[in-house]
């Protein structure tokens, strides 16, 4: 884990850097009166040095580990990145366009893209999985699901 | 005798209708849960938070609550015949359960997990009925050096029990302090870490944070690792453990009662790492120690025992102190705020109700939950059949739907992906999730005891040593400090020998 130690290492201390310079700026009080900043600011000096450990350990123990591996599986890489980009336009889009549309274009979109599975199952499925999803949701559980493009219905 | 009168108040409560069916879907759905890999109980809990506002708190809770202990319960179904852990706190039960399963002895191997669970979740409901009182009333004396000090503990605690490093864990939990700080400071009133982003304004929200660390990215790891799953389905026999098998684990059961219920009682320990200690104290007693990892009955006996009587531990610093000593009790608390209700000390006294009512519906679940388990296999068996390709889509839906429906804020959803990421891009970088969340839940609290002690103290730091509980407490979070600076020492130079 050294390459991972030495990369997360430097994150950590990047992090606490800025998190210790805001915690500055928003105010350190006194002890009698501690400011906001105050806890943040230790926290943030305390990581700082623990994430240096991590790197300096890392380092040192850089060679006598042999070759190194990589973090990340490059066979399914893209897969994740393409599920979470749905995940995230579902996020952005589920208001204007509603829980319904939304729903059924995630399900389409994970099933067939990136499962791909056959139209027919794909679609029988996503409108399934919707209309389930929204009588248990929105019916049963009363969670007040974003209507969207779909709100003139009113159901 | 009081807490015999109050027992039985807590029978009229729990044994309402309305309270037993909502116990009884509790338990139903927290089995449910702990088959179903890739959706642990904080999830679910999260996602079914939204849905108890409308009924009362004791309903509410009671089902919450439910759902925790039922979910130990069927961890354990998925761990013996797939060998994919349904949640954390069965990772170990996948050792010896599936091998016994190989064997063609996955019906005692079920059987002794389903009744060591109940002996060890009944057990924790005893000693939480008569613990819980008189440590509420001792809490009341408790002051916010004492709450400091004794939450520093439990992340520290976490911390060290973490499997990783320890350095990597506290930078985790300092993570969880720093975010649990964005939103508006209470005492001052300003806005901190926001940066101009509204969804930052109130804050980072538990619920979407525990839903993204630990569903969705657990779900983006198994896409990355194709899951296999072989089910073993006809060798499910002879679901009642011989008198043998009996002899063999009661011990395993007893030792796993009594570590994880005071493994659940101390913040930051819980259900996971109750039943690691329990296989490892298993391994270290047993007259046969190869045989673990072969199929020994005590590995499956000891750690699910471990793990039910932590859920069931995990309740008392809850209700007497207000302090959730894991995640999924972090929900809980959440759900009880949510109600008008604050955990701690005065819980006892302002609603009795909730109180006396979920210990007692306890006790119920935990006889449902041992008829439920056993006939219910079948059923489950045919649950995990479900292929994974339609079954993370709807964990995904799941958790968009949890997450927006806590406020109907797509805030919230934003929250739990960005949290999914971290959670994904952590276990990569072998960091643990867990003080992470604890430091979350713990920050507000801890910060706020902090300020209020120096304020209380005119800046003074003693105040932290000149309290004999507050000291301690930190003592044993020096102890904590030291205790893996020495062994490492130690372990250095026996290397260099």
């Amino acid at each position: 884990m050294s390459r991972a130690d030495r990369i997360s290492g430097i994150v950590w201390l990047l992090f606490s850097v800025f998190i210790s310079i805001d915690s500055y700026r928003m105010g350190l009080g006194t002890l009698h009166q501690p400011g906001p900043g105050f806890l943040f600011f230790w926290i943030a000096v305390t990581m700082a040095i623990l994430s240096i450990v991590i790197f300096v350990r890392a380092w040192v123990g850089k060679n006598a580990e042999g070759p190194e591996s990589s973090i990340f599986g490059k066979e399914n890489v893209l897969k994740i990145i393409f599920v979470l980009l749905s995940l995230f336009l579902y996020a952005f889009f589920m208001e204007t366009l509603g829980f319904i549309p939304v729903t059924l274009l995630l399900f389409i979109f994970l099933l067939r893209m990136i499962e791909k599975k056959r139209l027919g199952f794909t679609i029988f499925v996503s409108v399934v999985v919707t209309g389930a999803s929204y009588l248990i949701f929105e019916i049963w559980l009363k969670s007040q699901l974003p209507k969207g493009l779909l709100e003139f219905l009113r159901f | 005798m009081e807490t015999i009168h109050s027992l039985l108040y807590g029978f009229q409560v729990a044994l309402q209708p309305t309270h037993l069916i909502y116990c009884f879907f509790g338990v139903l759905i927290g089995t449910l849960v702990g088959v179903l890999p890739g959706l642990g109980p904080a999830s679910a809990i999260a996602i079914l938070l939204p849905a108890t506002f409308k009924v009362t708190p004791v309903s509410s809770f009671i089902m919450l609550a439910g759902i925790y202990y039922g979910a130990m319960y069927g961890g354990s179904t998925t761990s013996i015949l797939v060998n994919i852990p349904g949640e954390a706190a069965s990772v170990v039960t996948c050792l010896d359960g599936y091998q016994m399963a190989l064997k063609g002895r996955a019906g005692p191997a079920l059987g002794i997990a389903a009744f060591g669970s109940f002996i060890a979740g009944t057990f924790a409901v005893i000693a939480l009925t008569f613990v819980a009182p008189p440590l509420a009333g001792m809490a009341l004396k408790f002051g916010p050096p004492e709450y400091f000090s004794m939450m520093i503990v439990g992340i520290l605690l976490l911390t060290y029990l973490s499997s990783g490093s320890m350095i990597k864990a506290l930078l985790t939990a300092g993570f969880g302090l720093i975010i649990s700080g964005v939103g508006m400071d209470t005492i001052g009133g300003e806005y901190r870490f926001t940066y101009g982003i509204r969804m930052l304004l109130d804050g980072i929200g538990i619920v979407p944070t525990v839903m993204g660390l630990f569903g969705i990215s657990e779900v983006l790891m198994n896409l990355e690792t194709e899951i296999r799953r072989d089910i073993l389905t006809n060798r499910v026999k002879n679901l009642l453990p011989t008198l043998k098998d009996w002899a063999d684990s009661i011990w395993s059961i007893i030792r796993g009662t009594v570590l994880g219920f005071f493994l659940g009682i101390i913040p930051g320990g819980g259900a996971v790492i109750a039943s690691f200690a329990s296989y490892a104290i298993e391994k270290k007693v047993s007259k046969h120690p190869e045989e673990f990892g072969k199929g020994a009955i005590q590995g499956v006996a000891g750690p699910e025992a471990a793990n039910n009587a932590a859920a069931g531990g995990a309740f008392i610093p809850l209700l007497t102190l207000g302090i959730p000593a894991n995640p999924v009790v972090a929900v809980l608390l959440g759900s009880l705020i949510i109600h008008g209700l604050q955990p701690g000390p005065m819980l006892l006294s302002k609603a009795p109700d909730v109180f006396w009512g979920t210990i007692v519906s306890m006790y119920i679940g935990n006889g449902m939950l041992l008829v439920l388990n056993l006939p219910l296999i079948p059923l489950w068996i045919q649950v995990l059949k479900v292929p994974y390709y339609l079954l993370y889509p709807l964990i995904f839906l799941f958790c968009l739907v949890g997450s927006y429906s806590i406020e109907n804020n797509v805030g919230d959803v934003v929250i739990m992906l960005i949290f999914g990421i971290v959670g994904y891009l952590m276990k990569k970088f072998r960091y643990e999730g867990a003080p992470l969340v604890l430091a979350l839940v713990l920050g507000k609290m801890l910060e706020t005891t902090l300020r209020q002690s120096l304020i209380l103290s005119m800046g003074d730091f003693s105040i932290f040593v000149s309290r004999p509980i507050s000291l301690g407490f930190l003592i044993v979070a020096a102890l904590l400090l030291i205790i893996p600076v020495i062994t490492q020492r130690k372990k250095l130079s026996t290397l260099e020998e």
